[in-house]
């Protein structure tokens, strides 16, 4: 198998003969390597919620941005190399003032999504052998939370530059037991709050580390008061909350 | 006449120039060569809106100078259409001024507002039209397209929405607005019979005590005779307006086209 591999998977542009693209595949492992990151998608909002690996007992702990803002109603949580997610998003907020400029109005929250995903295949030479941005294909997956007129939405965008919307997604190290977890706890009358429990209760299933309010972060985007990431305070409330078991 | 135009022989022999500048001669035997980028070619246009209806409406008459270009050249245009005859468009655009510029204004908005539907899956609203109309505008703020445009549509609540620019993009929301050669002549008008302006209600008092009388919607019926009104008396009165009446109706149930002849003199 690895053999087979060997020819075709340091050419990024090169199909193998089974029609596979290796260097975006394994893209999508170095994910599998990322923290989780979970969102899920209210009819009150969207609330996502990232594990903090907190490496050292040293480490400033609100230095660790897994979470971050794209524009007043739309947020963006991530799981696999931090940097390159940098670029993702810093293009994604361009989009959004551009949008805001031109229109006058908000982006939506999929031409968000898709805005980021052209970005997603821009790596290897061109077609006409032009130098292109990047030399390889990003390492991270976002999960593009926001609202629109369209309502509370979650997308999860991939470095293959496909994405889906979805009500609950997991993604990173622990994202298939945390899958499955949302698999039998979501349901679409869940509130807000009780959407802020099931984050928490996931990303202690998979978590290695204990769970406290220093070492996970939540963000919510409403329609009342659009994007907002959790203060330490609001942390331990929910964190607090927690069935102890 | 000399003093007015200064000394350009050709401004003076040639009343054709509408614009300030002409080919100019200097000296007896040099002569110099310019670009005039730009020409007026006349007309007017003229929006209203109602309470769930917008109207814009323009002259078919197309001048340079004292000559008359063609008697059908409209100025009215809908935008956003599914094909080259504007069916299903849902916001109508009038341009006056230099119609080259019209054309390519129109042509472009058009375009904008069909890879909008394409990128984001839905309609444009008239309210992002309009601020993509005025970024449209002022990113040619140093050469600019030399037309006052109106952008009319329903905005979200179904009511009648209605948009008016200068040549580089400052724009506004209006109940009315008259643009174009005839604009001075019509929009005084508008302002006493759209907005009753300068009408007062009688018995009301004295001098400043006088209550104004309060402007309403007007019905869609009043609306169109007021632009025929308006367009007969501008035809009357400026000779680059005339030969016929177009207007764009639009209302919940889409775009109507209303032609009306003027007089061709």
């Amino acid at each position: 198998m690895f053999i087979a591999r060997s020819e075709y998977d340091r050419g990024i542009n090169t199909f193998s003969p089974e029609g596979r693209l290796f260097q975006v595949e394994y893209s999508l492992e170095a994910i599998k390597l990322g923290s989780t990151a979970i969102g899920i998608a209210t009819t009150h909002g969207v609330l996502l919620g990232v594990e903090k690996r907190v490496t050292s007992t040293l480490l400033e702990t609100s230095s660790v941005e897994k979470i971050v803002e794209i524009d007043r109603h739309i947020g963006c949580a991530m799981s696999g190399l931090q940097a390159d997610a940098r670029s993702m998003i810093e293009h994604a907020r361009v989009e959004s003032q551009h949008h805001s400029f031109h229109y006058n109005e908000r982006l939506g929250v999929e031409s968000c999504t898709q805005a980021v995903c052209d970005l997603a295949l821009k790596f290897g030479e061109g077609a006409d052998g032009e130098e292109s941005v990047m030399s390889r294909p990003f390492g991270v997956a976002l999960l593009i939370a926001g609202i629109d007129e369209e309502g509370p939405q979650l997308y999860h965008a991939e470095p293959s530059g496909t994405f889906y919307r979805y009500d609950a997604k997991a993604i990173g190290s622990g994202s298939e037991g945390a899958q499955a977890e949302l698999q039998n706890e979501f349901h679409k009358s869940l509130t807000l709050e009780e959407a802020e429990t099931l984050v928490l209760k996931t990303l202690k299933q998979v978590m290695e580390e204990k769970l406290d309010s220093k070492n996970v972060q939540l963000a919510s985007v409403t329609k009342e008061k659009g994007f907002r990431i959790y203060s330490d305070e609001e942390m331990s409330v929910v964190v607090e909350r927690l069935p102890t078991n | 006449m000399d003093s007015l135009l200064g000394s350009n022989p050709t401004l003076a022999s040639n009343p054709a120039y509408s614009f300030s500048k002409a080919p100019y001669n200097s000296a007896a035997d040099n002569k110099e060569h310019a670009f005039y980028p730009y020409t007026d070619n006349g007309g007017s246009t003229l929006g209203i809106t109602g309470e769930d209806f917008c109207i814009i409406a323009g002259d078919t008459r197309s001048t340079s100078g004292y000559s008359i270009n063609t008697r059908y050249s409209p100025k009215v245009f809908r935008i956003g259409g599914d094909d080259e005859t504007g069916e299903g468009a849902h916001i109508i655009l009038s341009v006056v001024g230099f119609a080259a510029d019209g054309t390519a204004l129109k042509e472009r908005l058009n375009a904008i507002v069909k890879m909008y539907k394409y990128q984001h899956g839905k309609k444009i609203s008239v309210k992002a039209c309009a601020q993509r109309l005025a970024t449209i505008l002022y990113g040619k703020r140093f050469f600019p397209y030399y037309v006052t445009a109106i952008l009319g549509g329903l905005d979200e609540d179904g009511k009648g929405a209605l948009y008016s620019y200068d040549p580089v993009g400052s724009y506004e929301r209006e109940q009315c607005r008259a643009a174009g050669a005839a604009a001075s002549l019509i929009m005084p008008f508008l302002d006493n019979q759209v907005n009753y302006k300068n009408q007062y209600l009688p018995g009301t008092g004295e001098g400043h005590d006088l209550e104004p009388r309060q402007a309403l919607p007007l019905p869609r019926h009043d609306v169109e005779q007021l632009v025929r009104d308006a367009f007969t008396s501008a035809t009357e009165r400026h000779i680059e307006v005339g030969d016929g009446l177009q207007m764009l109706v639009m209302t919940k149930n889409g775009i109507e086209e209303l032609y009306h002849p003027l007089k061709r003199d």
